[in-house]
């Protein structure tokens, strides 16, 4: 925690990015990080494109987040051992235990279902917070506008309703 | 429905090949070298880690309204890239690429994912940086997500394509206000940079990565 960026050095390193990955200099695409989930199903199952309809619709864009991905998973591990220094084995985050429990089963069982219906959620919408909160309301697309104001109301809903807030700072 | 059946390519290919397959259809396609796309992800997870936007306790923390950095930070990129962005397309130097309005698919899809991004505390782009840093807990959320992406592939066309309904159109913002496209953007533009700015900064720490740190480091023992 010590070594951190504030959000606004944050919020316009992540627009320089944005840009040069829009721009034709760069990738002329948007960033996405939801479509890499079901293409990464599709390499570990061993699932043909010719064969499901939805991996020949994504294969490109997946491809390319996938690639993407991997850069991320080195990008933040490298970032986490020499600069936040944040690297560590946990299995429970520090703000469970306060606000929901201490059972580590608990955790990694809501952890396994949340997953499971945030990509559903991700390809049902056709992005996540990436493809459409970021790239996509950057572009003034409707379609952003509608997800992430669902997406906010249901989260300080859900926020208020699961964890117990109550008497607590 | 009832019969799905996982139909296996008949050459029998291992995940080593898959892989290759992937970085061969990058390198196939007119969106960057493979060098260039590593290394936006390598850019994207740096940024999201050394801003900590990743943590349990930013996401879930906003979840609760015990944190706020995670919207200024959002809004004030939406702000800021919007305004850039429109500006390059007009010059040619970017392209739109918009998603259509699906309306369906946009709303179940958003409760979905925003009831999970406050149980999770993580998102499909934040999830991957924890997981790098050690975070177990994601990392069995993430094989909850795989089968997830699993589910959603094998039932695509019989179940989740007709739930998600019919394209409405891909709509942007500026339609709405034609003859000032210009203004459009920047007023919307100015706005969300404005709301960033506005939204006030609460933020919950944690701390076990507090206690790393010596006291007149500690930012919760700063006085604002």
């Amino acid at each position: 925690m010590a070594n951190r960026l504030p959000w606004w050095v944050g919020g316009i390193l992540m627009s320089g990015l944005l840009l040069l990955t829009f721009s034709i200099y760069g990738a002329d695409r948007p960033i996405g990080a939801s479509t890499y989930v079901p293409y990464a199903a599709s390499l570990i199952f061993n699932l043909d494109p010719e064969h499901y309809s939805y991996i020949k619709k994504i294969q490109e864009a997946g491809s390319w987040e996938g690639v993407m991905l991997l850069g991320v998973l080195f990008g933040g591990f490298i970032t986490s051992v020499f600069i936040t220094k944040s690297f560590r084995f946990s299995l429970i985050p520090t703000g469970w235990k306060t606000y929901k429990n201490n059972s580590i089963l608990s955790r990694l069982l809501w952890s396994f279902f949340a997953g499971f219906i945030m990509i559903i959620g991700a390809r049902l919408a056709g992005g996540c917070t990436s493809g459409h909160f970021m790239s996509g309301m950057s572009q003034l697309a409707v379609s952003a506008m509608i997800f992430g104001g669902v997406v906010m109301l249901t989260l300080v809903i859900t926020g208020k309703l699961f964890y117990n807030t109550k008497g607590k700072k | 429905m009832a019969d799905i059946i996982f139909v296996v390519d008949e050459v029998n290919t291992t995940i080593t090949d898959r892989v290759f397959k992937m970085v061969e259809t990058v390198i196939n396609t007119e969106h960057g070298s493979v060098a260039l796309v590593f290394l936006i992800g390598v850019i994207f997870g740096g940024i999201i880690q050394y801003t900590r936007v990743d943590k349990f306790e930013k996401i879930a923390g906003f979840s609760m309204l015990k944190d706020t950095i995670i919207p200024k930070m959002l809004f004030l990129t939406v702000g800021l890239t919007s305004i850039g962005l429109y500006f390059m397309i007009d010059a040619g130097q970017a392209h739109y690429h918009v998603k259509p309005i699906i309306l369906q698919g946009l709303i179940i899809g958003g409760i979905l994912f925003g009831i999970s991004m406050a149980i999770l505390g993580k998102c499909p782009g934040t999830g991957p940086v924890s997981i790098a840093e050690g975070r177990i807990d994601v990392l069995v959320g993430a094989i909850g997500g795989l089968l997830g992406g699993l589910v959603f592939t094998l039932y695509y066309d019989d179940f989740f394509k007709p739930l998600m309904g019919e394209s409405l159109g891909k709509t942007i913002l500026t339609d709405f206000f034609k003859g000032n496209e210009d203004m459009t953007a920047i007023i919307f533009g100015i706005v969300v940079i404005l709301i960033a700015i506005a939204i006030p900064k609460i933020e919950l720490f944690d701390e076990a990565d507090l206690s790393q740190l010596s006291d007149d480091k500690r930012p919760d023992k700063k006085e604002n």
